[in-house]
């Protein structure tokens, strides 16, 4: 079990546990990179979707979806303020740094999951409510408290809770999912495990400090390296997909050609330089474009849909 | 059960300070007003929504 549970207690002094921490603390329990990624997929989700919304009830969905998945990273921190607390990477988040008490962050982020499910449910509907739900049940329950310490694949099949997004956002608009919203949480879904162990092959001692059974610390460096490249090289095709079935254009078939050819490289590379700096190097390299490579996608997606820029090419699938 | 004079907490878990220093405090106050407008948003996003939601017909019902 966490040892966030061992500081939920009442100060051992009598007096009511409490912080000094800032609501910048708190906004940062909130994972504001991650909400950001969510808001562009989600947005993503909903201009591409068959049908339209009221502008104003679009932006309070996207609004409680943002929410939503920021409630999730908070219950995320706390449930793992044990492990970030060794890692260099998360040493500063404000749990184990002593900004925040575990008690409050679980507090913050159980109103913020009730209260975002409700909202979405009231100005959407009752589909995209029960998605967003689960959404907040998978990363904190299901990723979080069971896979992410359990076994390597932890962030291959965690990587659902982050490209549902897209999915709720279609639900919002239609209140239903169809193949344009699968289309788009597959290609998040393929994204995570080359993006995260990237990252994991980087920071791969912090892991090990951890205790975290990341890829490069089970299988080995260059087991993980290969399932990188086999990633990416399903995910390049994939994510050119939306060209083809007509909600992505010309903008979206280009740019999603030279980036996944870019991803596949820097895959490549990855694979092949092993040593020194240049290996860790290379990872990071594709750590970071991994996310750009994503933001790109669905923001030429959005300025398709969202800004009158489609030109559309004839519908192959 | 007696508690272990020995034992220490360890330096990564967060303890409520004895009292709050001015510096503390100060912290507390943008806090709360950090709250207090995120409270006022809250006011105004359920207005507007329920405007949006409920359109036109707001104004049509019976006095």
């Amino acid at each position: 079990m966490s040892a966030a549970f061992d500081q939920i207690a009442p100060h051992r002094d009598g007096a009511a546990p409490t912080s000094t921490g800032e609501a910048s603390d708190f906004f940062a329990l909130l994972k504001p990179r991650v909400m950001f990624l969510v808001i562009v997929t989600a947005l993503g989700g909903m201009v591409a979707a068959p049908g339209s919304v009221n502008p104003i009830i679009g932006f309070a969905a996207l609004l409680a979806i943002s929410v939503g998945a920021g409630a999730s990273g908070c219950l995320n921190m706390w449930w793992d303020a044990d492990i970030d607390a060794v890692m260099t990477r998360t040493a500063n988040r404000p749990i184990p740094a002593g900004r925040i008490l575990p008690s409050e962050a679980l507090a913050f982020g159980l109103t913020l999951s009730v209260g975002s499910v409700l909202v979405l449910g009231l100005v959407a509907n009752l589909l995209s409510a029960s998605m967003l739900a689960f959404t907040i049940f998978f990363y904190a329950v299901v990723y979080s408290m069971w896979l992410k310490r359990a076994t390597p694949q932890n962030i291959v099949i965690g990587g659902a809770a982050g490209a549902f997004p897209p999915m709720i956002g279609e639900a919002v608009v239609t209140g239903d999912f169809g193949i344009t919203s699968i289309v788009l949480f597959a290609i998040i879904f393929l994204w995570t495990p080359p993006h995260f162990w990237a990252l994991a092959l980087v920071k791969s001692g912090d892991y090990a400090r951890a205790g975290i059974p990341m890829l490069p610390n089970v299988a080995g460096p260059a087991a993980t390296r290969r399932q990188i490249v086999a990633y990416t090289l399903v995910l390049a095709p994939v994510a050119v997909l939306p060209a083809l079935m007509g909600f992505g254009g010309m903008i979206y078939l280009a740019v999603s050609v030279v980036t996944g050819l870019m991803m596949i490289a820097l895959s490549l590379r990855v694979l092949k330089v092993t040593e020194g700096d240049a290996a860790y190097k290379a990872a990071y390299q594709l750590f970071g474009f991994s996310i750009l490579y994503l933001f790109l996608l669905f923001a030429v997606l959005l300025a398709e849909n969202g800004l009158g820029l489609m030109w559309a090419l004839p519908k192959v699938l | 059960m007696s508690e272990n004079p020995q034992r220490q907490d360890p330096p990564s878990k967060p303890q409520p300070p004895a009292a709050f220093s001015p510096e503390d405090m100060a912290r507390r106050n943008r806090r709360s007003i950090a709250l207090a407008l995120v409270l006022a948003g809250l006011v105004l996003f359920f207005f507007v929504v329920t405007l949006a939601k409920t359109g036109p017909a707001i104004l049509n019902r019976p006095l």
